[in-house]
């Protein structure tokens, strides 16, 4: 059994990133998790077991090595140290830091201090004489079960790998759900994207650990006062973020973050921040090909859709729906491009097109009254009507209040008129009032 | 010893030099407009591909989808992706535009009128330009259209290096009025309405010799034309069989649309009619 004990310590100067070691001791347990399945917390390190899988990683030192290079907690150098048992890796973890040169009679002549289970008894083991493992292995098992605990002579025996070791192995959570206090009390929401930002990071790890992308997440923040202003406040508010494709581009989540953030308000100062995975789904990873890459480098489209909806608005970033009427105005409409999962298109969209060159290419949907002199429709100068009329009769069958002509039997006679200025438009008249409802470019 | 080397090089050279007074050659890649006037005063042949193109014009609307429509149906088929159509003047209409062969699945419209969400982005202006500029950075558009009538060249200059890096076509329109003014774009064309359902194409600026005389092409679609035309022969008749008899001079006046019938009746090219008169009675 090989096994690897590591331990994270911040660099010389001590800057406020040291508390992301004490918060982020769960993420440190999934980042391990990518090397092996076999990771515990030992005290303050992590131990974990590799003989089955230093192989893979290139031998142990190409999996220390990388481990190193793959450091997941910036500004903390990462201190490792091996040993045929966990205990062994932990007591020579604990040698290298206190900057002692561990001896060659391991595990014997390991100093006592770097044995959790004997800390308690050290005064009255070095009355005794004993300094070394060796010296109390040597002790009688009766005896030293009787006066010290059963504790010390099993925790001897794992050191020894006489008994096999019992540890509490990390699993990964099904969901993602980490909390963080925050530094100072956030004022405003961009103060929430700084923390937010080493949440996101923890996602990560976790999702590259599942093999997962994420489709939604939920960013909670407490509030911390009860009533501002005379009014009653819930005790956290939330956004969530959706996302159309599974990611793992921290980036994206980030942007659209930021976006939504921007356009949130606190209701009062917060202090704790919660993010916590919605929705996920199985991540397909990037495939890579020999042949020379050919596909266009930028962002994906629905990046695209979800950041322009993000800060405009959804209203603002449109495709259009074609219907099957005969009504100019009801022959298209216009949905949000940003699609929501399970929202189904509908099936008969590119069957209801009906393409017709007699139509204008610019549609005036709330058609403008025209002015009328001389008894003359006036559009830019006075309208020759070329062609027409050509009459269409409103849908009184529908009791819509979104179309103007719905409920009501309108009569609408369409004609395709010039105006000197404005070129061809499209008119049409109703009850002796005239209305411009297209304007052919 | 080191004549022939240069004159080696300078030989080597003489295809990279572009001579003012021929046309520039295609170093990147271009579009056929689907005009064949057009294409033929165009540098390479086409609309450049990955640079900027400017279209000014009096009124926004103008002229736009039958100037554009054969490349950006060309565009969408070919690259899948969609045209994205920031800040334009009014609604497009899907049915119409199908027609010229680009399918409305393929329209994106982005800030059609609505007010602005808030105003927190700045003004109306500044987010279509930063619309723009994220649309050139997404792989998958095969066009944007935008209408930045108040940009400035800095920002222009931004839209042209984006444009370089995205690889689709960039067509931006702004008003008549800044003609004159100096423009990164590497194309500028102006487009000015004439008479009888033609529009003329001044080639402002591209990579060659200044064009005098602005190009011609027609500013309605076949159909629109053919069916002008056919409602104006439908008129005659029916106003023949009245006996009615025609005050050739007032329609001369009144006629307002040369209708270029070689294709449909040849014979008939001289009729033309009071037809606003009809419609009045109708």
């Amino acid at each position: 059994m090989q096994w690897i004990a590591l331990r994270w310590l911040p660099e010389a100067e001590p800057s406020p990133e040291a508390v992301a070691v004490a918060v982020a001791g769960e993420t440190l347990g999934w980042w391990a998790l990518q090397y092996t399945p076999r990771v515990a917390w030992l005290d303050e390190a992590l131990v974990m077991e590799v003989s089955a899988c230093e192989r893979l990683w290139g031998g142990r030192h190409g999996l220390m090595r990388r481990m190193n290079i793959e450091n997941p907690v910036p500004g903390h150098r990462l201190q490792q140290a091996r040993g045929d048992t966990g205990l062994v890796a932990l007591a020579r973890l604990r040698m290298f830091a206190a900057g002692r040169q561990p001896p060659a009679d391991v595990p014997a002549a390991l100093p006592l201090g770097t044995l959790s289970a004997a800390r308690a008894h050290l005064d009255v083991l070095a009355r005794m004489g004993c300094r070394t493992w060796g010296h109390v292995a040597a002790l009688p098992r009766g005896g030293l079960s009787r006066r010290f605990g059963a504790g010390l002579r099993e925790a001897l025996d794992m050191a020894w790998g006489l008994h096999p070791e019992r540890h509490t192995w990390l699993v990964m959570p099904e969901v993602f759900e980490q909390k963080l206090e925050l530094p100072a009390l956030a004022e405003n929401a961009s103060e929430l994207m700084w923390s937010a930002n080493r949440l996101l990071a923890a996602l990560q790890i976790w999702l590259r650990a599942r093999q997962r992308g994420v489709l939604a997440i939920e960013l909670e923040w407490t509030l911390d006062l009860r009533r501002y202003n005379g009014v009653d406040l819930p005790p956290t508010q939330a956004i969530t973020v959706r996302t159309a494709e599974p990611t793992q581009d921290m980036a994206h989540l980030r942007r659209l973050m930021g976006e939504r953030l921007a356009l949130t308000k606190l209701a009062a100062p917060a202090s704790w921040l919660r993010l916590r995975s919605i929705e996920t789904s199985p991540w397909a990873g990037a495939s890579t090909s020999f042949l020379p890459d050919d596909s266009r480098k930028g962002d994906k489209l629905h990046e695209l859709v979800e950041r322009l909806s993000a800060r405009l608005g959804p209203q603002q970033v449109r495709v259009p729906v074609p219907h099957a009427d005969h009504r100019p105005e009801c022959m298209q409409s216009w949905r949000p491009a940003l699609r929501v999962k399970g929202e189904a298109v509908s099936a008969f969209a590119s069957s209801a097109s009906q393409p017709d060159a007699v139509f204008p290419a610019w549609l005036l949907r709330d058609p403008p009254r025209l002015e009328m002199r001389d008894g003359r429709p006036w559009y830019f100068g006075r309208l020759h009507l070329l062609t027409g009329p050509q009459r269409q009769e409103g849908g009184w069958w529908i009791d819509d209040a979104m179309h103007k002509a719905g409920g009501q039997p309108a009569m609408r006679d369409y004609f395709i008129a010039e105006s000197p200025e404005a070129g061809l438009v499209w008119v049409f008249r109703e009850n002796l009032d005239w209305f411009l409802q297209g304007i052919y470019a | 010893m080191s004549l022939p080397l240069i004159s080696s090089s300078f030989v080597s050279a003489r295809h990279n030099v572009w001579r003012g007074d021929e046309l520039g050659s295609a170093d990147a890649q271009v579009m056929t407009t689907g005009h064949a006037a057009l294409d033929a005063e165009l540098p390479g042949g086409g609309w450049p591909v990955g640079a900027l193109t400017e279209i000014l014009q009096g009124a926004p609307d103008a002229h736009v989808w039958q100037l554009l429509l054969p490349v950006l149906a060309r565009a969408a088929g070919t690259r899948k992706g969609p045209v994205v159509l920031i800040g334009a003047p009014h609604e497009p209409f899907g049915p119409a535009l199908a027609a010229g062969g680009l399918p409305p699945e393929s329209l994106m419209w982005i800030g059609g009128g609505l007010p602005d969400r808030v105003g927190r982005s700045g003004s109306t202006s500044q987010s279509h330009m930063w619309a723009c500029e994220q649309a050139l950075r997404c792989a998958d558009v095969a066009a944007v259209m935008a209408w930045l009538p108040q940009a400035r060249v800095g920002e222009l200059r931004r839209l042209q290096l984006a444009a370089a890096q995205h690889e689709g076509l960039l067509f931006v329109f702004r008003s008549e009025s800044v003609a004159l003014s100096a423009s990164p774009a590497r194309l500028r064309i102006r487009l000015v309405s004439a008479e009888g359902g033609q529009m003329d194409v001044h080639l402002l600026k591209r990579r060659g010799p200044p064009l005098a005389q602005p190009l011609t092409l027609p500013a309605r679609s076949d159909r629109i034309t053919a069916l002008l035309a056919a409602s104006q022969m439908r008129r005659k008749r029916r106003r023949q069989q009245a006996g009615e008899a025609v005050d050739s001079a007032d329609a001369r006046i009144a006629t307002v649309v040369r209708l270029d019938l070689r294709k449909s009746q040849p014979d008939k090219r001289e009729e033309a009619h009071a037809v606003d008169r009809l419609a009045v009675a109708a």
